[in-house]
């Protein structure tokens, strides 16, 4: 007796991983993308850690981004609206908030996908609850996407509670995940191993 | 009860079936092909089977679906019919609510993640119902009816089997949805006093047949003081809690009346579009709440809350944005479900050319109820 597949019949192995931009050396100096999803706490949270990195990284330039609804990427001309703001920015890096429900961390991967796509090296922030739909996320879409789950918790909109979760321990992962080099296997050039 | 001289006459070894049965779903359940509920196994003949049910071949794809876009084939949704319980009959519904489920207009990506766990509503109207017994008067919702139970099961389990997503995993519904493959029915077109919904929303003919899918996260039930107009009125509006907002057409409100309370309303002289017109009209919710930016008014929620006066704002944008059918049977209980974020859209339901003869091969008439027979 034969029994047929219920499930997708590609599998994560079949899945090609592209490579993720290279990183910079600091961020200091360096044009900073935020991009903001378009979740209620997006915008709190990235107006809070935009103050930190001025103060961080006082030759950094800024640029924002901001979805009016989290879903719109699904929209082909709007996610590529993002790469191109990624280009025409001229960005160097860029921090993406944020992860903190189902729908909202799909869509932010789809959004740091199509700024990795224009070369330049990204980070999500995501809520720790989220972290396994983040990877799944990323990389049925092909893509190890890089997150911090330090910086953010579902659904905080003050901003003094921001303020206390962006320490300089996780300013620093933040920095890390932007400058430290890529793996083999962020590199796209390892063989899978799942 | 099922006679034992049934099974000794029918199964060479009943016992043996089952083991295979049981050890086939602990393999499927693994694999996280199911909704943790026992399934029929997918066997190449069953599914054979499932694919008479309609004139499109097992490799059509019906449309994507998911982070990768994968392929929703009429066999995988036929695959996903035969674990849920339906049969070939039930196929023409699946293929139009496959083509529901792959619609962009349908938020399905979205709405099958979402931590709020929004559920899959199905609303079935035209012929349809009667050929393949869909309930849609007593227990419409159910439990009981294997049409209302499997259908929505199968569309669930495909979408779920298509894009892989688990829970906590992908679907990161926070606390879940027992509603979430169970919402269908079909509507009382029979005891409405108005044109059904595929009729009047959808511009169909009433002899044609159409499943409607939406994605609410609530299903309220509820009884009016008395079951007259005013009380059914405002027993739909007390209903809907401050949650439940509709705007756009897209995020909607779902009354779905009993016969007995829209008879009533319909006695009244009130039209589908009045029942709307009055809710839109007399449903409102606290500014303050706007202001705190629960409901997501971006616009309001940027303002400082202090300049917001204390008044309030419709609940309801437009009559788009509610939805009102007769559901059910005998009784004066209705349900308020929504919000919803899922289309909602509308697809006909297609059948095949050997459509007569397969619903005298299966259709099975349900003979439950003996006690009666001592009135006769």
């Amino acid at each position: 007796m034969g029994l047929l597949d219920p499930t997708t019949t590609a599998g994560y192995d079949s899945q090609e991983i592209h490579a993720l931009a290279p990183r910079v050396d600091e961020l200091n100096g360096k044009r900073i993308g935020l991009y903001d999803n378009g979740k209620m706490a997006a915008e709190p949270v990235l107006e809070v850690l935009h103050g930190k990195l001025e103060t961080q990284y006082p030759d950094s330039t800024f640029a924002t981004h901001a979805k009016e609804v989290k879903q719109d990427v699904q929209d082909p001309e709007k996610l590529a609206a993002v790469t191109k703001w990624a280009r025409e920015e001229e960005l160097d890096v860029c921090i993406g908030a944020i992860g903190d429900c189902g729908s909202c961390t799909k869509f932010l991967t789809w959004g740091m996908q199509a700024v990795e796509e224009a070369g330049v090296p990204t980070v999500g922030l995501v809520d720790e609850g989220f972290e396994l739909d983040w990877q799944t996320n990323a990389i049925e879409r092909g893509w190890p996407l890089r997150y911090n789950t330090d910086a953010v918790r579902s659904e905080v909109r003050d901003h003094d509670l921001i303020a206390e979760r962006l320490t300089p321990e996780t300013l620093d992962a933040i920095e890390d995940e932007l400058t430290r080099p890529l793996t083999d296997k962020e590199q796209g050039i390892a063989p899978r191993d799942r | 009860m099922i006679a034992k001289e049934h099974w000794r006459d029918n199964m060479s070894d009943p016992n043996k079936i089952g083991k295979e049965v049981i050890e086939l779903n602990e393999r499927l359940y693994r694999e996280g092909a199911t909704d943790g509920l026992p399934v029929v196994p997918p066997t190449d003949e069953l599914v054979a089977e499932m694919l008479r049910g309609t004139d499109l071949p097992g490799d059509h794809v019906l449309g994507h679906l998911g982070n990768r876009e994968d392929p929703l084939t009429v066999e995988r949704l036929a695959a996903n019919g035969v674990m849920a319980g339906c049969r070939p009959i039930h196929m023409p519904v699946l293929v139009a609510g496959g083509k529901a489920l792959v619609d962009p207009a349908s938020n399905s990506m979205s709405f099958s993640v979402s931590t709020t766990g929004w559920a899959y509503l199905w609303m079935i109207n035209g012929p349809i119902r009667d050929d393949i017994d869909i309930q849609s008067k007593s227990g419409a919702f159910g439990p009981g009816f294997r049409a209302n139970r499997t259908i929505g099961r199968a569309l669930g389990l495909a979408y779920r089997n298509t894009t892989r997503i688990y829970p906590g995993e992908k679907d990161m519904a926070t606390l879940g949805n027992p509603f979430k493959y169970s919402l269908l029915a079909g509507e009382n077109e029979e005891q409405s006093p108005w044109e059904p919904y595929h009729v009047s929303e959808e511009d169909y003919d009433a002899e044609e047949s159409t499943i409607t899918l939406a994605g609410p996260s609530c299903y309220i039930s509820w009884t009016p003081y008395r079951n007259e107009p005013e009380y059914i009125l405002e027993g739909m509006i007390d209903h809907m809690d401050p949650y439940m907002t509709g705007s756009g057409g897209h995020k909607t409100v779902w009354q779905l009346l009993c016969p007995y309370s829209a008879e009533q309303l319909g006695n009244a002289g009130l039209s589908k579009q009045n029942v709307k017109e009055f809710v839109r009209d007399n449903s409102y919710v606290d500014a303050s709440k706007y202001a705190r930016g629960k409901y997501q008014d971006r616009e309001v929620e940027r303002n400082d809350p202090r300049d917001i006066p204390s008044r309030q704002l419709p609940q309801i944008s437009d009559t788009e944005s509610l939805k009102v059918l007769t559901v059910g049977g005998a009784g004066t209980v209705n349900a308020t479900v929504g919000p919803s974020i899922g289309g909602p859209v509308t697809k006909r339901i297609e059948l095949p050319e050997n459509w007569d003869d397969l619903v005298e091969e299966y259709t099975v008439t349900p003979d439950w109820i003996k006690s009666s027979q001592f009135f006769e």
